[in-house]
This record gives structure tokens, C-alpha cells and sequence, in this order.
């Protein structure tokens, strides 16, 4: 590991992470709050639209027109493609910016089909409505032998928040209250 | 018949790099060496690549494209105001991202490997396109000298970006009167440096009559904002036309293909001539430089009304397969095609470079060779006297 003290690496400042780490490791009140909660709050914006706040973040939501929509922004099935994507990219950059590895460019293209969009419409109860398969390819540019990028890529979507939500059927606990 | 200037073998341009040359090409894509120290590298990969057309009987020769990237995004090097964006870097200015989305795919490549030239000021050449390559090329060889250059449509439309290039020009068609200009003045300048042959590349103009919506063959961004199919080849035709109109004494062609990206023949595209000879016919130039080996390429017999106008450039190889077509089936090609053009107006070459991209050439050296030499066989034994016919 290389230990640059003060000086960027893939936009990044290596002993800020080390020190990061370090903290995880040694201060119970650190990875306490790291771990969340983490919230968002959805506000229906009129037809299928919706905003979604998060901290002082907003992120639009819309559906593509075949369903009478305005397909003013992506839907909520595409940005959790992106999720995806972005907590595996995340991962990735993180440890290999760990490992002083330079990369020059990083993309990541995922892909899902539904199992039953007829499940969704309440017409059936076969399969599943969701993504039974997440597809996600990276393509990467670094100065590091492919075999090193690839066990790094393996850690970074074994190890990634958002794909191990999804690929482990998070239990999600729905409650209910109308005004 | 006995003529020995009948079928003349030539190339359509790219040769396959050595590997040693894409390291170089890498590194100077990097920064870490300058444009004068790649170019002593590729010296040495363009008298390789003569010396290997040469071997195979080719009449007319190129310099392999070594010193370029790519067929049109080599000028970067050569023009101010004019820069290499990865498409990554286009996104936020692509109009159409889901259709960039699906050539993508199709592709399987990162938007941050495809690259295209962008307008970003004015742009002015601050060399030569090719004047370099021509000098160093008729330095090393006695045979006649083909320059391909980009195509001004392509090169316009490749180039004009909304959002990037609209400060300095404001309408594509601002962009193309600069293009145009830029290309006149080099093919004066070839010429007065004694060029036998300038090919202008245009192989968008396929994929403006085929390219369907998802199955883009993805030659350059900014297709993605094209007008309808007979606007665009209107365009081109009046583009190539003040690019060349009057210029004499100088062989002027334009090549057009269906893309040579990969060697799967079903992702290239395909649909015969038909719908751009009615275009190509009034560019006024001397040579159709076309491809005829494979189906894709459609039947020959849309020339029917045209045979006579133009000389052609007919492709009789594959120069994305391993296999060598045999100089039989290159003369069978031939001799069909003399049933619909003037044999003195027929030139032979392969449908298109053997190494369009320097980093995905579509075949080896070893293989190129081989299938220019059943060329030149195939030309040798026609203009000895294998009835041509009537
Ligand atoms: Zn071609």
C-alpha cells in the first residue's frame, strides 16, 4: 500500500481513507453511526411522479409514457439499477484507491428484466414483479494487472451495501396510516 | 485482350499495427510521448506495411494508416479546435441517450472507450492532414500512392456537437463550409506533392440509409442527431462537391462500406446500393471504392443505370474473414462484374482496411498479404487474356 500523505489519488485522498478505516476499526461510535438508520422521504409530485428526500438531496422519479406518465426522469426500478451500480463502483474505487492503484476510467452497465410485469398489475401471481437477475458489467481502465482488478471488482459487489441489500431479500417492514 | 494497365490492385487504406506500434499509439494517447516521437515509431510500421503491399502486387499503395488511430479521428493531431471526446464525456450533451444506450450495448464497450472528434472553437489546420504521411510514403516507394482521408460529411457530423461546438459555429452547416475548405486545401496540397489517388472516406453514408434505430453500428456520436435519410445524403453530395469541384489532375474517390468493426458479419450492416447511387453518381469524383464480397453488400445489379459513370473500386475480398478467397473466385467476381462496368474502369482492392481501429484490427498481417496476393493473381491472369465477357 502507498501511503501519500495529503496527495490525491483518483480524486481521493488516500490518508483520509486510511483514517477512515482506522476509525471503523477502533471507534464503536463511529461504525454506530455509519451504519444509519439512513432515510428518505417520498412525496407524490402529482401522476406518477415523486421526489424522494435525502438528507439535503432530491432525486426525481417518473415513469416512462406507456403507462400514462410524463417519463420526466427516471422510474424507481431504473435508479435502483444505478444504485447498484453506484455502491459497486463505490466499493471498487475505494479499494483499489486503497491499494495506491491509479484508474483512469471505471463504468459499470447493469441491466434487469422484470420476472411478471402482470404480477405488478395485480393480473397474476406467478413469478416474481421485481428483477429476478441484476446483470452488471465493469469495464475498467487502471494501472493494475487485470487479475488484480477482477478480485478487487469481486470484494466491491460481494461486499456492497446497495447489491447485498437486493440480492439478500432485505425484509422490508411496510407499515401503513392514512389521514 | 492483353493490357497490362487493366484492374489495378489496391487498398482501401488500414493495415494491421504491430504490436510494438499500439504501444507507442498508447503512450502517446497517454501524454507520455509526443506526436514526433510516435511518428518515428510508425516509420518503421509504414515500410513494413509497403513492403508487404508491395510483395503482394499491389499497384496502388497506401501507408497502412499507421500513423492513425482511426480513419477520421487521426485529425485532432492536425487541427486546432478540434478535440477527442470519449462518449462518456458526451452524455451530458447527447440529446438521444437511450438510442447511444442501445449501440452500447450492442457494442459491449464503455462509453469512455468510444471516442469522436468534437468541435470545440474554430477550427484550423495547424498541419497538414496527410502531407506528412504522402512525403514519407513516396520516399519509400515507386509504386502509385493512395492518401484516404476522412469524408467532409463525416467528418462534419462526427464533429458538430450542440452544446459544444454551436460558440463557434453555430449551425452544422457553418462547421461543414470550415470542413470542406480544410479537406479543398488538402487535396491540392497532395496533389501538387504528387498523390496518384485521394480516397475520401465516408462510410456513415451507409448507415445513414441503414441504420436502423437500435442496431446502430455506432461510427460516430453525434449520428445520433441526423435528419431524415435523403436530407443527409443531399448534404454529403453538396459537401463533397464544393470540397472538390474543379480540382483536376489528381484520381479523386469515395469509399463507403457497412462498417468494419467486427468480424460478425450479423451486427455489421447491410441493404444493397441502390438508395445512395442516385447521390454517389453526382459527387464529382472518379472512383467508387465499394464492397461487393459479401451479401451484405447487396446485388450488384442496382449499377444497371449507372455502370458507366464512374470508375469502381470493386471489392472482391472479405478483409474481415481467415480465409483466403481464392484468385478463381476473385476472377469470377471480376469477370461478373465487367458484365455491368467498362473493364478499363474497374480497380480491385478489398472491401475495406484490414485495420480500421489500431486497437481492433479486423484481421492479421499475414492473412491481409495473402488475400492481396490472390488479388493481384486473379489481375495478372485477367489481363492475360481470360475472356472477358461481352
Ligand atoms: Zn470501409
Amino acid at each position: 500500500m502507498q501511503e501519500v500523505q495529503g496527495k490525491l489519488l483518483n480524486g481521493l485522498e488516500a490518508s483520509k481513507l486510511d483514517q477512515f478505516v482506522q476509525d471503523l476499526k477502533t471507534k464503536p461510535d463511529v461504525a454506530k453511526a455509519v451504519n444509519g438508520p439512513w432515510r428518505s422521504r417520498v412525496e407524490w409530485q402529482g401522476g406518477l411522479k415523486a421526489k424522494g428526500y435525502m438528507r439535503n438531496h432530491v432525486a426525481s422519479f417518473d415513469e416512462p409514457e406507456g403507462l400514462g406518465a410524463t417519463d420526466s426522469a427516471a422510474s424507481a426500478h431504473e435508479h435502483i439499477l444505478s444504485a447498484v451500480g453506484a455502491c459497486m463502483m463505490t466499493g471498487f474505487i475505494f479499494q483499489a484507491t486503497r491499494k495506491g492503484i491509479k484508474i483512469h476510467n471505471c463504468e459499470i452497465a447493469l441491466e434487469g428484466t422484470f420476472g411478471n410485469i402482470l404480477n405488478w398489475a395485480g393480473l397474476s401471481d406467478e413469478d416474481t414483479p421485481g428483477y429476478p437477475e441484476i446483470k452488471a458489467k465493469m469495464y475498467v481502465k487502471a494501472d493494475a494487472t487485470p487479475e488484480t482488478l477482477e478480485k478487487i471488482w469481486n470484494e466491491a459487489w460481494k461486499r456492497s451495501v446497495v447489491t447485498q441489500t437486493v440480492a439478500r431479500e432485505v425484509k422490508v417492514t411496510p407499515s401503513f396510516e392514512a389521514l | 485482350m492483353d493490357d497490362s494497365s487493366l484492374f489495378p490492385v489496391t487498398v482501401v487504406g488500414s493495415w494491421p499495427r504491430p504490436p510494438w506500434l499500439i504501444q507507442a499509439l498508447r503512450k502517446r494517447q497517454a501524454g507520455e510521448s509526443s506526436f514526433k516521437e510516435f511518428n518515428t515509431v510508425a516509420d518503421d510500421a509504414v515500410l513494413a506495411s509497403v513492403k508487404q503491399q508491395e510483395d503482394a502486387g499491389v499497384d496502388i499503395v497506401s501507408d497502412g494508416e499507421q500513423r492513425r488511430d482511426n480513419f477520421y479521428s487521426f485529425v485532432v493531431e492536425k487541427l486546432d479546435g478540434i478535440k477527442l471526446m470519449t462518449v462518456a464525456q458526451l452524455l451530458d450533451f447527447v440529446k438521444d441517450r437511450a438510442s447511444f444506450e442501445e449501440s452500447l450495448r450492442a457494442l459491449d464497450v464503455p462509453a469512455f472507450a468510444m471516442k469522436s472528434p468534437v468541435a470545440i472553437g474554430q477550427v484550423h489546420a495547424r498541419d497538414s492532414l496527410a502531407l506528412d504521411e504522402l512525403k514519407f510514403l513516396k520516399e519509400h516507394t515507386d509504386r502509385q500512392t493512395k492518401i484516404p482521408l476522412p469524408g467532409p460529411y463525416m467528418l462534419t457530423r462526427s464533429s458538430w456537437f450542440p452544446g459544444l461546438s454551436d460558440k463557434a459555429y453555430p449551425e452544422i452547416e457553418d462547421l461543414g463550409r470550415e470542413v470542406s475548405g480544410i479537406l479543398r486545401r488538402e487535396v491540392l496540397a497532395l496533389k501538387d506533392a504528387g498523390a496518384d489517388f485521394v480516397q475520401f472516406d465516408e462510410p456513415v453514408l451507409s448507415q445513414v440509409v441503414y441504420g436502423a434505430e437500435g442496431a446502430e453500428t455506432f461510427m460516430c456520436a453525434a449520428l445520433a442527431s441526423r435528419k431524415d435519410p435523403t436530407q443527409e445524403l443531399s448534404y454529403a453530395l453538396e459537401l463533397m462537391n464544393r470540397t472538390v469541384q474543379g480540382i483536376s489532375g489528381i484520381k479523386l474517390g469515395v469509399h463507403v462500406c457497412r462498417g468494419n468493426w467486427s468480424r460478425r458479419e450479423d451486427v455489421l450492416l447491410k441493404g444493397n446500393y441502390g438508395p445512395l447511387l442516385p447521390y454517389l453518381t453526382e459527387m464529382k469524383v472518379d472512383q467508387l471504392v465499394l464492397e461487393f464480397a459479401t451479401p451484405r453488400a447487396g446485388e450488384l445489379e442496382v449499377f444497371k443505370e449507372y455502370g458507366d459513370e464512374k470508375e469502381i473500386g470493386l471489392g472482391v475480398v472479405n478483409p474481415r474473414s481467415s480465409e483466403v478467397e481464392s484468385s478463381d473466385l476473385i476472377e469470377k467476381r471480376v469477370i461478373d462484374a465487367t458484365k455491368l462496368f467498362d473493364p478499363s474502369k474497374i480497380y480491385l482492392n478489398p472491401d475495406c482496411g484490414f485495420g480500421t481501429f489500431a486497437e481492433r484490427p479486423v484481421n492479421d498481417a499475414t492473412t491481409a498479404s495473402a488475400k492481396l496476393r490472390s488479388i493481384s493473381t486473379a489481375a495478372k491472369r485477367l489481363r492475360q487474356g481470360i475472356p472477358i465477357a461481352a
